[in-house]
């Protein structure tokens, strides 16, 4: 990151090849779609080299910071390309229609379970109720607002945030105190 | 209420943030804290790293080809197709430094006004202005001449950092867009140069002004590097030039 906050353009091509596959996963698993998500990577590295040198002595991790950036562009994308669509319609037969919940066994948390880097992360999240946990994951994975998350978890608005919140706190006493 | 100054909102803002459930203005106006205050930016890395596995575990997707070549392209303009050389593509002056250049315009002659009694205002000297703008479109460098002086004054608003052996350079476009070396200029917050003719002939026909960083010592012919300053150069009397 310092050669890039440099201009070193060798050097943001060997990030690209380091972690842009990693990133662009980070876009699929939002956005569901190659083409925008390789459009959202584009905008990551402009992004990196515009802001390398304001980021680069501050970051211990900078793969979590292109992570972060990465899910809010994505998210970013979403909003603007979602088409509004309730999770549940009538079509013209008057028949009944709804979106599915997507698969649990397909959320990264089947990936934790096996995963040795993630089994702390994984014993701290177990430890939460399901519905809460589903909560954090639908909002990190799949790029959900608070409103949307109320509408696919048919809970009142007031609930998920004190959810999300409520959560992240016993999420961080967790991975703090048996760190 | 000031959330900055409490960090277990700090903290929970953090948290949303690293979630991704901080959106819109909220989420722009954390951005905005944490580089600005350490403080934040530390809690808000915590809160990264503690989620951060929960990424590791998605299997890498190679991206295209073309991806690639889009970003280099985006950032350096890097296309095969460009015949033009790639200063020319420099010279349509961005939205930012234009309107810059409109307003100093505008401003500084009603400045001289104003600090100057009205029947002195055909005494004005005759100069020449440079208002030119960063590559982000920010003031960076005002250079102003004599119309019939051979200095050059020259005020940095923004310093451009240069490597050792290297100079700024400045240059004159025409309407046409050609450009025109001047000669090289100090880097520092004030400065004034010798110009080798007057300014009359050196900056007649200038419509723009240009710097761009080239090794010391050297008189190029064309910019080896985009421009570091540009802007347009205004001619500040009230008579046409014969």
């Amino acid at each position: 990151m310092s050669r890039i906050a440099l201009g070193d353009r060798d050097a943001l091509r060997s990030l690209y090849d380091c972690v842009g596959g990693k990133l662009l996963a980070v876009a699929l698993r939002v956005l569901h779609n190659r083409d925008m998500a390789e459009d959202v990577l584009q905008e990551v590295f402009i992004t990196i080299w515009n802001q390398a040198a304001r980021h680069h002595t501050e970051l211990a991790q900078p793969l979590a910071w292109l992570c972060v950036i990465t899910r809010n562009r994505s998210i970013d994308m979403l909003r603007k390309n979602r088409p509004e669509v309730s999770l549940n319609w009538h079509d013209a037969d008057g028949e009944e229609h709804s979106h599915d919940a997507p698969d649990e066994r397909e959320t990264p948390l089947e990936s934790l379970l096996s995963s040795e880097a993630g089994t702390h992360l994984y014993d701290c999240l177990n430890a939460l109720d399901g519905a809460q946990k589903q909560a954090l994951f639908l909002a990190y994975f799949e790029g959900l607002t608070h409103s949307e998350l109320s509408a696919r978890m048919k809970r009142p608005l007031g609930t998920i945030k004190a959810w999300v919140r409520r959560s992240l706190m016993r999420l961080k006493v967790c991975l703090d105190t048996e760190a | 209420m000031n959330w900055h100054q409490h960090p277990d909102l700090i903290n929970q803002l953090a948290a949303e943030y690293a979630l991704g459930t901080l959106r819109g203005l909220a989420r722009q106006r954390f951005e905005t804290m944490m580089h600005k205050r350490p403080d934040v930016m530390h809690t808000s890395i915590a809160w990264q790293t503690r989620l951060s596995p929960l990424l590791e575990t998605l299997p890498e997707v190679s991206p295209h080809e073309s991806t690639w070549l889009k970003i280099s392209s985006r950032l350096w303009q890097r296309v095969e197709a460009e015949k033009a050389p790639w200063w020319r593509r420099l010279l349509a002056p961005p939205l930012a430094a234009l309107v810059l250049g409109l307003m100093m315009g505008a401003v500084l002659p009603s400045l001289w006004q104003a600090r100057n009694d009205p029947e002195k205002l055909t005494q004005l000297p005759e100069s020449y202005v440079g208002v030119l703008a960063t590559q982000t479109g920010k003031p960076g460098l005002i250079v102003s001449s004599l119309r019939q002086g051979i200095t050059v004054d020259i005020k940095q608003l923004a310093a451009v950092s240069i490597a050792d052996g290297n100079t700024l350079y400045l240059w004159t476009v025409d309407k046409a867009g050609k450009l025109s070396p001047v000669g090289p200029v100090p880097n520092k917050k004030f400065s004034s140069v010798q110009l080798p003719e007057p300014a009359e002939k050196v900056f007649f026909s200038a419509v723009e002004l240009a710097v761009s960083i080239e090794p010391v010592g050297l008189k190029p012919a064309s910019p080896s590097q985009p421009f570091v300053y540009r802007g347009l150069c205004g001619k500040l009397w009230r008579t046409p030039a014969t």
